[in-house]
Protein backbone atom coordinates (compact mmCIF):
# COMPACT_ATOMS: atom_id res chain seq x y z
CA UNK A 1 0.00 0.00 0.00
CA UNK A 2 1.02 3.57 -0.41
CA UNK A 3 2.51 5.71 2.26
CA UNK A 4 -0.09 8.30 3.27
CA UNK A 5 1.02 11.82 4.01
CA UNK A 6 -1.84 13.56 5.81
CA UNK A 7 -1.42 16.76 3.77
CA UNK A 8 -1.06 14.97 0.46
CA UNK A 9 -3.79 14.94 -2.17
CA UNK A 10 -2.55 11.53 -3.29
CA UNK A 11 -4.27 8.86 -1.21
CA UNK A 12 -3.45 5.38 -2.43
CA UNK A 13 -0.29 5.40 -4.53
CA UNK A 14 -1.02 3.19 -7.55
CA UNK A 15 2.66 3.05 -8.55
CA UNK A 16 3.87 1.75 -5.19
CA UNK A 17 4.26 -1.78 -6.58
CA UNK A 18 7.13 -0.55 -8.75
CA UNK A 19 9.32 -0.14 -5.67
CA UNK A 20 8.39 -3.46 -4.14
CA UNK A 21 11.39 -5.68 -3.61
CA UNK A 22 9.30 -8.77 -4.25
CA UNK A 23 8.38 -7.58 -7.73
CA UNK A 24 9.29 -10.68 -9.66
CA UNK A 25 10.31 -10.65 -13.28
CA UNK A 26 9.70 -14.41 -13.54
CA UNK A 27 6.10 -14.07 -12.51
CA UNK A 28 5.77 -11.33 -15.10
CA UNK A 29 7.19 -13.66 -17.71
CA UNK A 30 4.57 -16.22 -16.78
CA UNK A 31 1.92 -13.62 -17.31
CA UNK A 32 2.97 -13.07 -20.88
CA UNK A 33 0.70 -15.88 -22.01
CA UNK A 34 -2.18 -13.89 -20.65
CA UNK A 35 -1.34 -10.69 -22.48
CA UNK A 36 -4.06 -8.70 -24.12
CA UNK A 37 -2.66 -9.85 -27.42
CA UNK A 38 -2.15 -13.59 -27.36
CA UNK A 39 0.09 -12.95 -30.34
CA UNK A 40 2.70 -11.52 -28.02
CA UNK A 41 3.84 -14.71 -26.35
CA UNK A 42 3.90 -16.71 -29.55
CA UNK A 43 5.88 -13.96 -31.22
CA UNK A 44 8.45 -14.01 -28.47
CA UNK A 45 9.04 -17.72 -28.69
CA UNK A 46 9.57 -17.44 -32.43
CA UNK A 47 11.80 -14.38 -32.38
CA UNK A 48 14.45 -14.82 -29.74
CA UNK A 49 16.89 -12.72 -31.75
CA UNK A 50 15.10 -9.40 -31.21
CA UNK A 51 17.94 -6.93 -30.68
CA UNK A 52 18.41 -5.48 -27.20
CA UNK A 53 18.70 -1.86 -26.28
CA UNK A 54 19.98 -0.44 -23.03
CA UNK A 55 17.55 1.53 -20.96
CA UNK A 56 18.79 5.02 -20.45
CA UNK A 57 18.96 5.91 -16.80
CA UNK A 58 22.08 8.01 -17.03
CA UNK A 59 20.57 11.47 -17.13
CA UNK A 60 20.68 13.39 -13.88
CA UNK A 61 17.43 15.03 -12.78
CA UNK A 62 17.33 18.73 -13.53
CA UNK A 63 16.32 21.08 -10.74
CA UNK A 64 14.16 24.00 -11.81
CA UNK A 65 15.77 27.34 -11.16
CA UNK A 66 14.01 30.40 -9.81
CA UNK A 67 14.82 32.53 -12.74
CA UNK A 68 16.75 31.91 -15.87
CA UNK A 69 17.09 33.27 -19.36
CA UNK A 70 15.41 31.08 -21.94
CA UNK A 71 17.42 29.51 -24.70
CA UNK A 72 15.49 31.39 -27.33
CA UNK A 73 17.91 34.31 -27.07
CA UNK A 74 15.55 37.24 -27.24
CA UNK A 75 13.16 35.95 -24.63
CA UNK A 76 13.70 35.55 -20.90
CA UNK A 77 11.71 33.66 -18.32
CA UNK A 78 11.30 34.68 -14.70
CA UNK A 79 9.63 32.40 -12.20
CA UNK A 80 8.09 34.46 -9.40
CA UNK A 81 8.63 33.49 -5.76
CA UNK A 82 5.59 32.27 -3.77
CA UNK A 83 5.67 35.28 -1.42
CA UNK A 84 6.15 38.72 -2.95
CA UNK A 85 6.15 41.74 -0.67
CA UNK A 86 7.80 45.07 0.05
CA UNK A 87 10.83 43.31 1.54
CA UNK A 88 11.86 41.77 -1.75
CA UNK A 89 10.40 44.19 -4.26
CA UNK A 90 13.70 46.09 -4.65
CA UNK A 91 15.51 42.91 -5.64
CA UNK A 92 12.75 41.99 -8.07
CA UNK A 93 12.87 45.50 -9.52
CA UNK A 94 16.61 45.19 -10.05
CA UNK A 95 16.27 41.80 -11.73
CA UNK A 96 13.42 42.85 -14.00
CA UNK A 97 15.16 46.07 -15.03
CA UNK A 98 18.21 44.07 -16.00
CA UNK A 99 16.15 41.56 -17.96
CA UNK A 100 14.22 44.29 -19.71
CA UNK A 101 17.41 45.88 -20.93
CA UNK A 102 18.82 42.56 -22.16
CA UNK A 103 15.82 40.86 -23.74
CA UNK A 104 13.06 41.69 -26.19
CA UNK A 105 10.44 39.76 -24.26
CA UNK A 106 10.00 38.50 -20.72
CA UNK A 107 7.68 35.68 -19.69
CA UNK A 108 6.82 35.89 -16.02
CA UNK A 109 5.63 32.60 -14.58
CA UNK A 110 3.23 33.53 -11.78
CA UNK A 111 1.83 30.05 -11.21
CA UNK A 112 3.46 29.61 -7.81
CA UNK A 113 2.47 32.94 -6.27
CA UNK A 114 0.73 32.45 -2.92
CA UNK A 115 0.90 36.04 -1.66
CA UNK A 116 1.54 39.29 -3.50
CA UNK A 117 1.32 42.84 -2.20
CA UNK A 118 0.46 46.10 -3.92
CA UNK A 119 4.10 47.17 -4.17
CA UNK A 120 4.93 44.16 -6.33
CA UNK A 121 1.79 44.53 -8.42
CA UNK A 122 2.62 48.17 -9.05
CA UNK A 123 6.13 47.19 -10.07
CA UNK A 124 4.76 44.67 -12.58
CA UNK A 125 2.31 47.22 -13.96
CA UNK A 126 5.04 49.84 -14.44
CA UNK A 127 7.25 47.20 -16.02
CA UNK A 128 4.51 46.31 -18.50
CA UNK A 129 3.93 49.97 -19.41
CA UNK A 130 7.65 50.62 -19.73
CA UNK A 131 7.98 47.59 -22.00
CA UNK A 132 5.21 48.88 -24.27
CA UNK A 133 7.08 52.17 -24.60
CA UNK A 134 10.22 50.25 -25.56
CA UNK A 135 8.25 48.05 -28.00
CA UNK A 136 9.10 45.03 -25.90
CA UNK A 137 6.70 42.51 -24.43
CA UNK A 138 5.96 41.26 -20.95
CA UNK A 139 3.56 38.41 -20.41
CA UNK A 140 2.41 37.00 -17.12
CA UNK A 141 1.99 33.28 -17.61
CA UNK A 142 -0.40 31.03 -15.72
CA UNK A 143 -1.12 33.40 -12.83
CA UNK A 144 -2.24 31.64 -9.67
CA UNK A 145 -5.68 32.31 -8.23
CA UNK A 146 -4.05 34.45 -5.53
CA UNK A 147 -2.27 36.55 -8.14
CA UNK A 148 -5.46 37.09 -10.12
CA UNK A 149 -7.46 37.87 -6.98
CA UNK A 150 -4.95 40.49 -5.80
CA UNK A 151 -4.68 42.15 -9.19
CA UNK A 152 -8.47 42.27 -9.49
CA UNK A 153 -8.74 43.85 -6.03
CA UNK A 154 -6.30 46.53 -7.13
CA UNK A 155 -8.20 46.98 -10.39
CA UNK A 156 -5.26 46.19 -12.65
CA UNK A 157 -6.07 42.63 -13.78
CA UNK A 158 -7.03 43.79 -17.25
CA UNK A 159 -3.95 45.96 -17.60
CA UNK A 160 -1.75 43.09 -16.53
CA UNK A 161 -3.72 40.75 -18.80
CA UNK A 162 -4.12 38.15 -16.11
CA UNK A 163 -7.74 37.16 -16.50
CA UNK A 164 -8.22 33.44 -17.20
CA UNK A 165 -8.82 33.82 -20.93
CA UNK A 166 -5.83 36.07 -21.50
CA UNK A 167 -3.68 33.69 -19.50
CA UNK A 168 -4.35 30.84 -21.86
CA UNK A 169 -6.68 28.75 -19.75
CA UNK A 170 -9.87 27.48 -21.31
CA UNK B 1 21.03 5.12 -40.88
CA UNK B 2 18.15 3.57 -38.96
CA UNK B 3 15.35 5.67 -37.58
CA UNK B 4 14.51 5.77 -33.89
CA UNK B 5 11.05 4.28 -33.57
CA UNK B 6 9.02 5.96 -30.85
CA UNK B 7 5.60 4.75 -29.70
CA UNK B 8 3.52 7.56 -28.20
CA UNK B 9 1.58 5.41 -25.81
CA UNK B 10 -0.85 5.59 -22.95
CA UNK B 11 -3.93 3.42 -22.91
CA UNK B 12 -5.81 6.14 -21.04
CA UNK B 13 -7.71 8.56 -23.25
CA UNK B 14 -7.42 12.33 -23.10
CA UNK B 15 -3.84 12.48 -21.87
CA UNK B 16 -2.53 14.32 -24.92
CA UNK B 17 -1.13 11.52 -27.09
CA UNK B 18 -2.31 13.02 -30.36
CA UNK B 19 -1.59 16.60 -29.33
CA UNK B 20 1.93 15.52 -28.40
CA UNK B 21 2.37 13.52 -31.61
CA UNK B 22 1.20 16.39 -33.83
CA UNK B 23 3.09 19.22 -32.21
CA UNK B 24 6.24 17.43 -31.12
CA UNK B 25 6.75 15.93 -34.57
CA UNK B 26 6.18 19.29 -36.23
CA UNK B 27 8.57 20.93 -33.78
CA UNK B 28 11.21 18.31 -34.56
CA UNK B 29 10.60 18.74 -38.29
CA UNK B 30 11.05 22.49 -37.92
CA UNK B 31 14.36 21.78 -36.19
CA UNK B 32 15.44 19.94 -39.35
CA UNK B 33 14.78 16.35 -38.35
CA UNK B 34 13.16 14.05 -40.90
CA UNK B 35 10.04 12.56 -39.36
CA UNK B 36 7.41 10.02 -40.28
CA UNK B 37 4.40 9.89 -38.03
CA UNK B 38 1.96 6.97 -38.19
CA UNK B 39 -1.67 7.44 -37.18
CA UNK B 40 -2.19 4.14 -35.40
CA UNK B 41 -5.56 5.04 -33.93
CA UNK B 42 -8.61 3.98 -35.98
CA UNK B 43 -10.27 7.26 -34.93
CA UNK B 44 -7.79 9.06 -37.25
CA UNK B 45 -7.47 12.10 -35.02
CA UNK B 46 -3.81 12.61 -35.84
CA UNK B 47 -4.52 12.90 -39.56
CA UNK B 48 -7.39 15.30 -38.92
CA UNK B 49 -5.16 17.42 -36.69
CA UNK B 50 -2.66 17.66 -39.53
CA UNK B 51 -5.37 18.67 -42.01
CA UNK B 52 -5.86 15.30 -43.75
CA UNK B 53 -9.57 14.58 -43.49
CA UNK B 54 -10.44 11.97 -46.14
CA UNK B 55 -11.85 9.05 -44.08
CA UNK B 56 -11.62 6.63 -47.01
CA UNK B 57 -7.94 7.21 -47.71
CA UNK B 58 -5.93 4.07 -47.07
CA UNK B 59 -2.80 4.14 -44.97
CA UNK B 60 -1.20 1.86 -42.42
CA UNK B 61 -4.24 -0.45 -42.69
CA UNK B 62 -3.22 -1.51 -46.20
CA UNK B 63 0.39 -1.86 -45.11
CA UNK B 64 -0.56 -4.29 -42.36
CA UNK B 65 -3.43 -6.12 -44.05
CA UNK B 66 -2.31 -6.25 -47.66
CA UNK B 67 1.45 -5.94 -47.43
CA UNK B 68 1.64 -2.64 -49.33
CA UNK B 69 4.97 -0.92 -48.67
CA UNK B 70 5.04 1.88 -46.14
CA UNK B 71 6.77 4.17 -48.62
CA UNK B 72 3.72 4.02 -50.89
CA UNK B 73 1.48 5.30 -48.12
CA UNK B 74 3.57 8.30 -47.06
CA UNK B 75 1.93 11.69 -47.39
CA UNK B 76 4.13 14.74 -47.16
CA UNK B 77 2.18 17.01 -44.83
CA UNK B 78 4.80 19.56 -43.84
CA UNK B 79 8.46 20.17 -44.64
CA UNK B 80 10.43 17.20 -43.20
CA UNK B 81 7.20 15.64 -41.91
CA UNK B 82 5.49 12.63 -43.52
CA UNK B 83 2.22 11.14 -42.37
CA UNK B 84 0.82 7.64 -42.74
CA UNK B 85 -2.91 7.81 -42.08
CA UNK B 86 -4.80 5.08 -40.22
CA UNK B 87 -7.08 4.08 -43.06
CA UNK B 88 -10.66 2.82 -42.83
CA UNK B 89 -9.70 -0.83 -42.17
CA UNK B 90 -7.25 -0.33 -39.30
CA UNK B 91 -9.84 -1.43 -36.77
CA UNK B 92 -9.81 -4.88 -38.42
CA UNK B 93 -6.37 -5.48 -36.95
CA UNK B 94 -7.93 -5.68 -33.50
CA UNK B 95 -9.97 -8.66 -34.70
CA UNK B 96 -6.97 -10.38 -36.27
CA UNK B 97 -6.51 -13.40 -34.05
CA UNK B 98 -6.11 -16.13 -36.66
CA UNK B 99 -2.60 -15.06 -37.56
CA UNK B 100 -1.36 -16.01 -34.10
CA UNK B 101 2.11 -14.67 -33.50
CA UNK B 102 2.25 -12.82 -36.76
CA UNK B 103 -0.66 -10.51 -35.97
CA UNK B 104 1.48 -8.80 -33.32
CA UNK B 105 4.49 -8.47 -35.58
CA UNK B 106 3.00 -6.81 -38.63
CA UNK B 107 4.13 -3.25 -37.95
CA UNK B 108 7.69 -4.19 -36.96
CA UNK B 109 8.11 -6.06 -40.23
CA UNK B 110 6.58 -3.23 -42.24
CA UNK B 111 9.03 -0.76 -40.73
CA UNK B 112 11.99 -3.01 -41.53
CA UNK B 113 10.99 -2.99 -45.16
CA UNK B 114 12.56 -0.38 -47.42
CA UNK B 115 15.41 2.08 -47.09
CA UNK B 116 14.09 5.38 -45.96
CA UNK B 117 15.96 8.29 -44.48
CA UNK B 118 13.89 9.32 -41.48
CA UNK B 119 15.54 10.32 -38.22
CA UNK B 120 12.43 9.33 -36.28
CA UNK B 121 9.29 7.31 -36.81
CA UNK B 122 6.54 8.18 -34.34
CA UNK B 123 3.57 5.88 -33.77
CA UNK B 124 0.52 7.63 -32.33
CA UNK B 125 -1.14 4.74 -30.49
CA UNK B 126 -4.84 4.28 -29.76
CA UNK B 127 -6.18 4.60 -26.20
CA UNK B 128 -6.48 0.85 -25.73
CA UNK B 129 -4.29 -2.15 -25.07
CA UNK B 130 -5.13 -4.63 -27.81
CA UNK B 131 -3.42 -5.99 -30.91
CA UNK B 132 -2.64 -2.53 -32.29
CA UNK B 133 -0.75 -1.55 -29.16
CA UNK B 134 1.03 -4.92 -29.18
CA UNK B 135 2.17 -4.13 -32.73
CA UNK B 136 3.43 -0.74 -31.63
CA UNK B 137 5.33 -2.25 -28.70
CA UNK B 138 6.98 -4.91 -30.86
CA UNK B 139 8.05 -2.28 -33.37
CA UNK B 140 9.21 0.47 -31.02
CA UNK B 141 12.69 1.13 -29.68
CA UNK B 142 11.39 3.62 -27.18
CA UNK B 143 8.15 4.71 -25.59
CA UNK B 144 7.00 8.24 -24.98
CA UNK B 145 4.22 8.36 -22.40
CA UNK B 146 2.12 11.55 -22.28
CA UNK B 147 0.76 12.00 -18.77
CA UNK B 148 -1.78 14.35 -17.33
CA UNK B 149 -1.34 15.41 -13.74
CA UNK B 150 -4.47 13.95 -12.21
CA UNK B 151 -4.94 10.99 -9.97
CA UNK B 152 -6.66 8.70 -12.48
CA UNK B 153 -3.80 9.21 -14.89
CA UNK B 154 -1.48 7.84 -12.18
CA UNK B 155 -3.71 4.81 -11.92
CA UNK B 156 -3.55 4.42 -15.71
CA UNK B 157 0.23 4.78 -15.64
CA UNK B 158 0.45 1.95 -13.16
CA UNK B 159 -1.52 -0.30 -15.50
CA UNK B 160 0.56 0.80 -18.48
CA UNK B 161 3.84 0.07 -16.68
CA UNK B 162 2.56 -3.40 -15.87
CA UNK B 163 1.93 -4.02 -19.57
CA UNK B 164 5.30 -2.57 -20.60
CA UNK B 165 7.17 -4.68 -18.05
CA UNK B 166 5.48 -7.81 -19.38
CA UNK B 167 6.61 -6.94 -22.89
CA UNK B 168 10.13 -6.15 -21.69
CA UNK B 169 10.27 -9.45 -19.93
CA UNK B 170 8.87 -11.34 -22.89
CA UNK B 171 11.04 -9.61 -25.50
CA UNK B 172 14.10 -9.71 -23.22
CA UNK B 173 14.94 -6.09 -23.91
CA UNK B 174 14.24 -2.94 -21.94
CA UNK B 175 12.57 0.01 -23.60
CA UNK B 176 13.85 3.50 -23.27
CA UNK B 177 10.87 5.13 -21.56
CA UNK B 178 10.31 8.88 -21.39
CA UNK B 179 7.34 10.69 -19.95
CA UNK B 180 5.97 14.04 -20.98
CA UNK B 181 3.74 15.99 -18.64
CA UNK B 182 0.95 17.26 -20.85
CA UNK B 183 -2.16 19.33 -20.17
CA UNK B 184 -0.30 20.54 -17.09
CA UNK B 185 -2.06 23.13 -14.96
CA UNK B 186 0.70 24.63 -12.81
CA UNK B 187 -1.65 26.47 -10.49
CA UNK B 188 -3.29 23.28 -9.23
CA UNK B 189 -1.85 21.64 -6.15
CA UNK B 190 -2.82 18.18 -7.39
CA UNK B 191 -0.71 18.77 -10.53
CA UNK B 192 2.41 19.36 -8.45
CA UNK B 193 1.72 16.39 -6.22
CA UNK B 194 1.11 14.02 -9.11
CA UNK B 195 4.29 15.26 -10.77
CA UNK B 196 6.16 14.69 -7.54
CA UNK B 197 4.92 11.09 -7.34
CA UNK B 198 5.91 10.45 -10.95
CA UNK B 199 9.37 11.94 -10.35
CA UNK B 200 9.83 9.50 -7.49
CA UNK B 201 9.26 6.49 -9.74
CA UNK B 202 10.76 7.83 -12.97
CA UNK B 203 13.84 9.83 -12.01
CA UNK B 204 15.63 11.14 -15.07
CA UNK B 205 12.86 9.94 -17.36
CA UNK B 206 10.48 12.92 -17.44
CA UNK B 207 11.19 15.42 -20.21
CA UNK B 208 12.18 18.73 -18.67
CA UNK B 209 9.47 20.87 -20.27
CA UNK B 210 5.87 20.51 -19.15
CA UNK B 211 3.20 21.16 -21.76
CA UNK B 212 0.78 23.50 -20.07
CA UNK B 213 -2.95 23.32 -20.70
CA UNK B 214 -4.15 26.08 -22.97
CA UNK B 215 -7.27 26.75 -24.97
CA UNK B 216 -5.21 27.18 -28.13
CA UNK B 217 -4.04 23.57 -28.08
CA UNK B 218 -7.65 22.44 -27.95
CA UNK B 219 -8.60 24.77 -30.79
CA UNK B 220 -6.00 24.05 -33.45
CA UNK B 221 -7.07 20.50 -34.51
CA UNK B 222 -10.37 21.83 -35.81
CA UNK B 223 -8.45 23.92 -38.33
CA UNK B 224 -6.08 21.08 -39.27
CA UNK B 225 -3.18 23.16 -38.02
CA UNK B 226 -0.38 22.52 -35.58
CA UNK B 227 0.17 25.03 -32.83
CA UNK B 228 3.06 26.52 -34.85
CA UNK B 229 0.66 27.38 -37.65
CA UNK B 230 -2.39 28.25 -35.58
CA UNK B 231 -0.68 30.65 -33.18
CA UNK B 232 3.06 30.86 -33.80
CA UNK B 233 5.05 32.14 -30.87
CA UNK B 234 2.34 31.50 -28.29
CA UNK B 235 3.13 29.84 -24.96
CA UNK B 236 2.15 26.40 -26.22
CA UNK B 237 4.27 26.74 -29.35
CA UNK B 238 7.21 27.70 -27.14
CA UNK B 239 6.48 24.74 -24.84
CA UNK B 240 6.60 22.31 -27.75
CA UNK B 241 9.76 23.84 -29.18
CA UNK B 242 11.42 23.45 -25.79
CA UNK B 243 10.07 19.89 -25.51
CA UNK B 244 11.52 18.99 -28.91
CA UNK B 245 14.93 20.24 -27.77
CA UNK B 246 14.59 18.26 -24.53
CA UNK B 247 13.73 15.17 -26.56
CA UNK B 248 16.72 15.55 -28.86
CA UNK B 249 19.18 16.40 -26.11
CA UNK B 250 17.81 13.96 -23.51
CA UNK B 251 17.10 16.80 -21.08
CA UNK B 252 15.05 15.45 -18.20
CA UNK B 253 13.62 16.74 -14.91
Amino acid sequence: MAEKDEDSLIGFDPLAWMHRSDFNQDSQRDDVDKLESHAASAFVSENAEVPGQAMNHDEEPTIASESFPSEQGERAILVLEPVLNIQNVALLHQRLTQMLSNFEAIDIDASGVMMIDTATLQLLLILKQTAIGLQKSISIDFPSDKFIEASELLGIAEMLEVDQVASGFF
Amino acid sequence: MSARIVAVLNQKGGVGKTTTSVNLTHALAKLGKKITVIDFDPQSHLAVSLGVVDPQKSGIDRVLLEGVSLAQQLISVRKNLNLVVAGPRLQEIEQLMDGGARSGDLLRKALLDGHRDEDFIFIDCPPSSGVLVANALFAADEILVPMTSDYLALQGLSHLMGTIKKFESALKRPYKISLVMSRYIPTRRISKEVLSVIQKYFPGQILATTIRETALLAECPSFGKTIFEYRPGCRSARDFTALAKDFLEGRMM
